[in-house]
């Protein structure tokens, strides 16, 4: 019941918004919808804690560790998000665009729907359907400013993503094939599968994980199926970015760590691993390659997340306890920082109306609080103590360092470069003497209000890593196998 | 009808849907190529009722059918009215002319074999034999989706290695189960819906289809 609630709210609330009139009411069933989802996810975490799986709708959906945390960092960056995108849009659009302000916050609550059937459903072919779902709803969004760039981001992102789900569904079907034998005349479940994976075809759950990994890989932003991502996350306006980034990729990810653990249990660790390691490499070094010389802010964020992700997939191929361990806490810490980062950056281009690094200047005189957060934000992506993602890296290169010394030695390299770029990219914003034409102080500061959980969670992480949370991540790692 | 029947008759229709992808290449008119379209939907709910009566699955009637109104008759229409709207435009050359492009399709066939053959033949199934062929349509919409640079095309292009997925889908296992199958074809119909609305708004903002114009975002 209570799964099912947190699957209706966000689609009632679409329906709602759709046929709402006033602007103010449209606000209101979106902030509500976002926080009353946020609270069921709540009572979904404390019920897994307690009870490991829950399951509705016959055998449709079923929530286990990993789907929980899925759903918590679904929710509860909607709900932050959610209310920044009130503020963002009064400012963006007049009440005069009303119809793209309804189409606006009718399909935020469709793509939070569709991520959370993905997250939740047992079954992998009405996942597949649901991460289809989320480039459709994101699609109209990415091009909410109508312009030529905002257009002609929003149609490659279209292409490439229902590509790159196109050849995810022929592993999906070859999954199928190679378990439809073993689970009988059910539709194949993840939860059988697994269970079941030890006597499946090795040749095809080998042809089916290479769909997969460029499949999903697409979604979750892995080079060399990464290019739409770029231009469609700095084209977005800023709340859909902060989600597209921090949290849709997550789904991508988290479709692969799920195809991951049934390829492990059918081949042994080494084939998902340097497959794995392969591409994270070579995704942190592309983005290593643009984040030097990075003309654009919301771009330079984008490359981030490429190579985020790419550390994400080299903890899980490094494996060990640690190694997946850092990478399920990588994601959390990812999700944290970039959401931050690209609403602030929201403010950003309100008050400077230029992407473009070299036309803002003196970020910290012009506006104090957001520039302190995105220097946070900044100095807790590319690593530095006493952040969160510090320690996350720390673990998964450790890792690295016993099982593969040598991809592990090329990553930290890269991370180097990458911090070197993005730190010179983000001194010349803060510093120096804001333009004459922009005026202190103002903007959105209030909004930015919720992003103070963010900042929280990110120093806390740093410093302490509490029991409870060590322990939920424990429970995600035996799901995703070490 | 035996086995080795079926077996016939399907490599023959998966052999004549490949054809059909191929011979999007070839045709230059955009109308043209949206009827070779409807026609391959068409081969492959034909596909679906024979493997429907061979094996008695009442799903798979279900299947042909929707793949028969949504692939070979609304979404035909969409893209047919999408043609209309756009007019007549600048046509934009492929990328690779239709000789070399052919050639590509050829290679794009022997990998598929490479690849698709070790698996067919584990695979106890009398449809298996054509799996090779389905992966080449696949490669070949991806191919085209890539060549060509204008923007109903490349919707066409996509839209033939869908079918390409499909047809694979029910080669290795009869298709996925129903409700899958269906939320897919919905996918399907709302993605070329939306791509529709995207190519009339790049006519209107680029005055052309010609999708090599995309190229402002740069680094």
């Amino acid at each position: 019941m209570m799964l099912l609630s947190l699957l209706l709210i966000p689609l009632i609330a679409t329906g709602l918004i759709a046929v709402a009139r006033q602007r103010v009411l449209i606000e209101l069933l979106h902030v509500g919808s976002a926080l009353v989802t946020l609270g069921v996810a709540a009572a979904i975490a404390v019920e897994i804690w307690h009870s490991s799986v829950l399951i509705a709708a016959g055998d449709l959906f079923r929530v286990d560790a990993l789907s929980a945390l899925m759903v918590a960092i679904i929710t509860s960056l909607g709900a932050i998000t959610s209310v920044y995108a009130v503020g963002y849009i009064r400012a963006e659009l007049s009440d005069a665009h009303l119809r793209r302000v309804r189409l606006f916050f009718a399909l935020f609550q469709l793509f939070i729907f569709t991520m959370v059937v993905a997250v939740t459903t047992d079954n992998l072919g009405v996942m597949w359907i649901a991460v289809e779902g989320t480039t459709l709803a994101t699609v109209f969004l990415v091009n909410l400013r109508h312009t030529r760039t905002s257009l002609e981001a929003a149609y490659k992102y279209l292409i490439l993503s229902s590509v790159g789900i196109a050849l995810a569904f022929i592993g999906t079907a070859l999954i199928y094939y190679a378990g439809a034998g073993k689970a009988g005349e059910i539709a194949v479940n993840w939860s059988t599968l697994r269970a079941g994976a030890g006597s499946l075809n090795g040749d095809v759950v080998r042809l089916a994980f290479i769909f997969i990994l460029v499949g999903y890989g697409t979604k979750a932003g892995l080079v060399p199926m990464h290019t739409w991502l770029p231009d469609a996350h700095s084209e977005a306006p800023a709340p859909i970015s902060a989600l597209m980034s921090g949290v849709l990729l997550n789904v991508g990810l988290y479709a692969m760590m799920r195809f991951k653990a049934i390829v492990d249990a059918a081949l042994g660790p080494a084939f998902a691993a340097n497959l794995l390691i392969g591409v994270g490499l070579l995704s942190l070094l592309i983005a290593a390659a643009f984040l030097i010389a990075q003309r654009n802010y919301k771009r330079m964020l984008a490359y981030s997340s490429v190579e985020h992700i790419g550390i994400v997939c080299l903890g899980l191929g490094f494996g060990g306890y640690w190694g997946v361990f850092g990478a399920v806490f990588h994601v959390v810490n990812h999700a944290l920082a970039k959401s931050l980062l690209f609403i602030v950056s929201g403010n950003i281009l309100l008050k400077y109306h230029s992407a473009e690094i070299r036309d803002v200047r003196g970020l910290m005189r012009a506006s104090p609080w957001t520039g302190a957060l995105f220097l946070a934000g900044v100095l807790a992506l590319i690593g530095l103590p006493p952040f969160a993602p510090f320690i996350s890296e720390f673990i998964i290169f450790r890792s690295g360092l016993e099982s593969y010394p040598w991809a592990a030695a090329m990553g930290v390299i890269l991370l180097v470069v990458v911090f070197g770029g993005m730190l010179a990219s983000v001194n010349s914003m803060l510093y120096g003497e804001p333009p004459a034409d922009i005026e202190n102080g103002g903007g959105l500061r209030l909004w930015l209000a919720p992003l103070a959980v963010n900042f929280a969670l990110l120093l806390a992480l740093g410093l302490t890593l509490p029991a409870s949370f060590e322990g939920a991540i424990k429970q995600v790692v035996q799901i995703v196998g070490v | 009808m035996s086995a080795e029947l079926l077996s016939r008759l399907v490599t023959l229709l998966s052999f004549a849907a490949l054809g059909l992808t191929i011979l999007l290449i070839v045709r230059t008119r955009l109308e043209g190529q949206v009827r070779v379209f409807g026609l391959q939907s068409l081969v492959l709910a034909l596909l679906s009722v024979l493997i429907a009566l061979y094996t008695g699955r009442l799903e798979l009637f279900g299947v042909g059918l929707a793949l028969l109104v949504i692939k070979g008759i609304i979404i035909p229409r969409v893209l047919h009215r999408a043609v209309t709207k756009i007019g007549i435009v600048r046509v934009a050359a492929p990328y690779l002319g239709t000789a070399p492009a052919l050639v590509i399709c050829a290679l794009l066939t022997i990998v598929a074999f490479y690849v698709m053959t070790p698996i067919a033949t584990t695979n106890p199934l009398p449809t298996a034999d054509a799996m090779p062929l389905a992966f080449a349509g696949v490669l070949t919409g991806f191919f085209i989706m890539v060549n060509r640079r204008r923007a109903v095309t490349q919707i066409l292009g996509f839209l033939m290695l869908e079918n390409g997925i499909f047809l694979l889908a029910l080669l290795t296992t009869y298709g996925v189960p129903f409700v899958v199958e269906m939320g897919v074809f919905l996918d399907v119909l709302v993605a070329v819906l939306i791509m529709e609305v995207f190519v009339c708004h790049i006519k209107d903002n680029f005055d052309s289809i010609d999708v090599g114009e995309l190229g402002t975002l740069k680094e």
